[in-house]
């Protein structure tokens, strides 16, 4: 706890841009040692001391305790449509409060950090194919199969060691890469449609992977007007990751279609692969399978919804993920954190957090 | 067994079930039930966390009880500094525990959750925690309709001995 408290002490003292003989003087301690013992958690702070820090702060006791807080540690990617920057600066905490629960419970029940990280070794000077290039060795050296986007997910959990959690955020948000400095975690709202689902994880892969050669923008647009060349890049790593060649090729030579066949295979091969059709036509423009000036001939309003009047009924992704669900059904199970505050955390009441972990298979941990 | 002449705090939880199985005023009537602001509030329509609420009148609520306690900044600074444990808990199961400590009396305490009776262990008052099941049964009474198990006697002698292992082994 006091290591806690000392960071978040010192996060609040570098916000209002004070030094330590300043916290020193308003602490009224002797000297600036006693706050530097404080930050490094060396020293204990008293009860009294720590609502002299509330009240010197403007903030909540809880600040300085919560473990489910993430407080200057985790750098965020948002793929938005127009939300307002104080709305998703809400949403990144309530965003961070998920993560912060994963990242403290997951290591007290077996459940440690990836020793290692997972890079790609491309910059901001690679090339478009170079990217599309790494996509498709990622789907075939991770075995994604027949249809890339049915595994993808589980293959960013289980051989990249990524969190990727779906959830239900504010309107306007499609998702988010969120680095922490021992772990890296993918946001999905589950609520878009599977092809775009699909493709904001492939393209939030690309940023995890990719974070320290070219940090990703604080705020992406999702549909934006021009893209940077990062974002580029990122969207033909996801095309390439979705739709390899090589399984676009078990589809046979797509030159010999025209007009409203063409338009019917394009929809229907995007239904069997889980993206959008119009995505699936510019990736085998990319690839030379389809002339450019075929692709652009077709109006995009033949290929919304992959053709069919409305988007297909499909059932959601259940909430969050199953190693999620897993870390937190065992920390209630052992007693480490109270099940009304689990409740809290998800937004779920307790019956329905019962039925959560009935979803993944887990028997729920208690019996309240 | 005898029945617990001294202070009984209950939880958030334990209020709501003992409305749920129609057993509130057996308990209020048979011991001093006393809690904190905090589970008070907790117990209101839109707070209780159930898919279906109880209808829990505020009014009758504090008459019934002894007492309910206001938990000051201070008396929960102490208690989260004390065992971080504190800081996992609920904010009403913390300001219970954080009232608790505060008391010299022969206080026991009914709250059902896992990570609440945890920090009771942790804290050297296993003997202090209590099963709704054996308060109701010690003043005569027994709910028509069946408590959930986390509030039986049986689940509670059990969960303790497994929580108290877990204990041991980090220590």
């Amino acid at each position: 706890m006091s290591a806690k408290i000392g960071s978040r002490i010192k996060a609040l003292r570098e916000q209002h841009g004070q030094s330590q003989e300043d916290l020193a003087r308003l602490f009224d301690f002797k000297d600036r040692q006693t706050v530097s013992a404080i930050e490094t958690g060396e020293r204990k702070v008293s009860a009294e001391e720590l609502l002299r820090a509330v009240e010197l702060f403007g903030v909540q006791l809880d600040y300085f305790t919560d473990p489910f807080l993430l407080t200057g540690e985790g750098s965020f990617s948002w793929r938005q449509s127009g939300v307002k920057s104080a709305a998703l600066a809400n949403y990144e905490i309530d965003a961070g409060r998920l993560i912060a629960a994963f990242r403290t419970l997951g290591p007290q029940v077996g459940h440690g950090a990836p020793l290692l990280r997972r890079a790609l070794g491309l910059t901001k000077q690679s090339q478009i194919e170079e990217a599309a290039a790494a996509g498709e060795r990622l789907a075939a050296e991770y075995k994604l199969g027949d249809v890339p986007a049915a595994r993808l997910a589980e293959v960013m959990e289980r051989d990249l060691g990524l969190l990727v959690l779906m959830v239900d955020p504010i309107k306007g948000v499609s998702g988010a890469a969120c680095r922490l400095p021992e772990l890296d975690v993918v946001l999905i709202n589950r609520q878009e449609i599977a092809g775009r689902r699909h493709f904001d994880l492939a393209h939030e892969l690309f940023h995890i992977l990719t974070w320290d050669a070219m940090p990703p923008q604080h705020i992406e647009e999702a549909v934006p007007k021009t893209r940077t060349r990062v974002e580029q890049l990122a969207d033909s790593f996801a095309s390439a990751v979705l739709m390899p060649a090589s399984v676009l090729d078990r589809f046979g030579d797509w030159t010999t279609f025209q007009d409203d066949k063409l338009i019917a295979r394009l929809n229907a091969t995007a239904d069997e692969l889980l993206v959008s059709a119009s995505a699936l036509r510019w990736r085998l423009v990319s690839l030379g399978r389809l002339a450019k000036a075929v692709g652009s001939r077709i109006p995009e309003n033949r290929l919304r919804h992959n053709g069919h009047p409305k988007p297909l009924e499909e059932p959601l992704p259940p909430l969050f993920c199953k190693s999620f669900v897993e870390v937190i059904g065992r920390a209630i199970d052992q007693g480490r954190v109270a099940v009304r505050r689990v409740s809290y955390l998800l937004g779920l009441s307790i019956d329905d957090l019962a039925d959560l972990f009935k979803t993944y298979g887990v028997e729920p941990p208690f019996a309240l | 067994m005898a029945r617990h002449r001294g202070a009984v705090l209950v939880d958030t939880n334990v209020i709501i079930e003992c409305w749920r199985v129609s057993a509130w005023r057996a308990l209020t009537g048979g011991y001093q039930v006393e809690t904190v602001q905090m589970c008070e509030i907790e117990t209101q329509t839109g707070l209780q966390r159930r898919r279906r609420e109880q209808q829990i009148d505020l009014a009758e609520l504090r008459a019934s009880l002894k007492a309910v306690h206001a938990v000051s900044d201070n008396e929960r600074a102490t208690a989260l500094l004390r065992d971080e444990q504190f800081s996992f808990l609920d904010a009403g199961e913390q300001m219970l525990w954080a009232h608790a400590l505060t008391r010299t009396d022969a206080w026991v305490l009914c709250g059902p959750d896992k990570a609440s009776l945890r920090l009771g262990i942790r804290l050297k008052f296993r003997d202090r925690l209590v099963s709704l099941e054996r308060l109701l049964l010690d003043a005569g009474f027994r709910p028509r309709n069946g408590l959930r198990e986390a509030y039986t006697q049986r689940w509670l002698e059990k969960t303790l001995t497994e929580l108290a292992l877990l204990e041991g082994k980090q220590s």
